[in-house]
């Protein structure tokens, strides 16, 4: 059976272990774009975002001033899930607000008033998953940046509009790309969500650059494909990190679909910065923890 | 490449002199301000009231901190730059107030590159989502104004000893390294799917 008493002690770990790192893929992911990096300002970058992860760790310091806005991502089976979940995450949240880990940031979307401790209606937004059988309880908190938010784009395009070899999806990606230039705090990752309607593909985008590891190949062919060839052009623009320039603005594309309408052809592109502030585990009846990010 | 570390109050001769891509650090007096920050600052000018702070020779750093009280003082945790873009819109207001420098992240659009020119003011890019690094330029906390619109939104007065590395992004002779940038990214997409 869960430990109930213990599920807050491991919900508020999850907040601490995301906000104070970034995930380990994203870190080695980054280490290698050090490597292979030709431009100076784009290498004094990187060092220097290196440099802030290690400064983090050292201080018990948010790697970054601004939390971003949180989701939580929860499989479970039907025994799997507790009531009190939410309030959990909601709890954890204000008390690591109140530990200076998280900046309080989050406001009334029209007067803009500032709760003071990161509490507001739909903090943090939910997106759960039952599968029945399934033992373990799965939760994954992603806080994704918003000044990637700033950079992003929705179209419902159509079969006229994907084009021939898909070549208007492809620019259509590229120069949202180069829209966002140094907005999202390059190098980022691109989620793009196809398929649904525009909440469907909305919602894929964020989930496939919150809860995918960014160094993981895509098991769908065509999107793997799709995502190797993005991710190639998109470095070939020249944007770097920081979006000063140089040989590595994207760490990442990833590509999560699902069927639509033969009417239409949603595709939502989704930034997320560098700051790759995720933690996830699975829980299992007998105790068993295993740490996904 | 040059690489300088520049005083508060800020000369506009030596701003004048800088050149996209230079290297500079800066010591003194900075001002965080942003969204809420902004507009504030707007409304009191078009009210005639007096703002709490002259921004002559001043930088501005679009920035909220993560602060923690204790006592009666304000102690940094850490800061680092919000994206810039959101305040392209007071690109003259910035301007006819005196600011020298903006600190920021992602670049600003075609209404600031005119006023850096035209008032004297350069862009300088910081290095996004570096705020345990970023905070160890900053000696400390001064003073707050506006707390009321929130700690992001508050204008913090810092003060730095050596803040940076910051990047000249935009100078005064109409030279933006975003601008090149896209530019140059957009004739890429253009020569890779020619029909």
């Amino acid at each position: 059976m869960f430990n109930e008493k213990k599920l807050y002690d491991d919900v508020s770990e999850l907040v601490f272990r995301s906000v104070t790192g970034i995930s380990a893929d994203v870190k080695m992911l980054m280490e290698k774009a050090l490597k292979k990096e030709t431009n100076p300002t784009a290498v004094s970058m990187i060092k220097a975002m290196l440099e802030n992860v290690e400064m983090a760790k050292e201080e018990t310091k948010p790697v970054c001033q601004s939390p971003g806005y949180p989701t939580v991502y929860i499989t479970c089976g039907e025994k799997s899930l507790f009531s009190d979940i939410k309030e959990m995450f909601k709890k954890a949240i204000c008390e690591g607000t109140e530990r200076g880990l998280l900046r309080p940031s989050m406001v009334h979307p029209l007067t803009r008033e500032n709760s003071g401790n990161n509490s507001g209606e739909g903090v943090p937004n939910f997106e759960i998953d039952c599968v029945p059988g399934q033992e373990y309880l799965e939760m994954i908190i992603s806080f994704k940046g918003c000044g990637a938010e700033l950079g992003n784009a929705m179209q419902i395009m159509t079969t006229a509009k994907l084009g021939k070899d898909l070549v208007g999806l492809k620019k259509f990606i590229l120069e949202t790309v180069i829209n966002a230039g140094g907005k999202p705090c390059p190098p980022f990752a691109v989620g793009v969500g196809i398929g649904g309607q525009m909440d469907v593909a909305c919602k894929l985008s964020r989930k496939a650059v919150s809860t995918r590891r960014w160094d993981d190949k895509n098991p769908n062919p065509l999107y793997g494909a799709l995502e190797e060839e993005l991710l190639e052009k998109i470095n070939e623009l020249g944007l770097g990190a920081a979006g000063t320039g140089g040989d590595t603005v994207a760490l990442a594309v990833k590509i999560n679909g699902v069927a639509t309408h033969t009417a239409i052809a949603p595709v939502a592109i989704n930034f997320h910065c560098w700051v790759a502030r995720r933690a996830g585990i699975r829980l299992y009846p007998d105790g068993k923890k295993e740490i996904i990010f | 490449m040059s690489e300088k570390i520049l005083s508060v109050p800020l000369k506009e001769e030596d701003i004048r002199e800088l050149k996209a891509g230079d290297v500079v650090y800066l010591k003194g007096s900075i001002y965080t301000s942003r969204d809420m920050g902004h507009l504030n600052i707007k409304d009191k000018l078009e009210k005639g009231e007096e703002l709490p702070e002259s921004f002559q020779g001043s930088a501005i750093f679009h920035a909220g901190p993560v602060v923690l009280k204790k006592g009666d003082a304000w102690e940094l945790v850490v800061i680092g730059p919000t994206t810039s873009i959101r305040m392209e819109p007071y690109a003259e207001m910035v301007g006819k107030l005196g600011v020298k420098a903006i600190v920021g992240k992602g670049g600003m659009a075609e209404e600031t590159l005119t006023a850096c020119g035209k008032y004297g003011y350069v862009y300088l890019q910081a290095a996004p989502g570096c705020a345990v690094k970023l905070a160890r330029g900053i000696e400390k906390i001064e003073d707050v104004h506006w707390l009321e619109l929130g700690i992001p939104e508050a204008m913090w007065d810092l003060k730095a000893k050596k803040f940076g590395p910051l990047v000249v992004g935009m100078d005064t002779h109409d030279n933006s390294i975003y601008k090149e940038l896209k530019e140059k990214a957009l004739d890429k997409i253009t020569d890779w799917y020619k029909s």
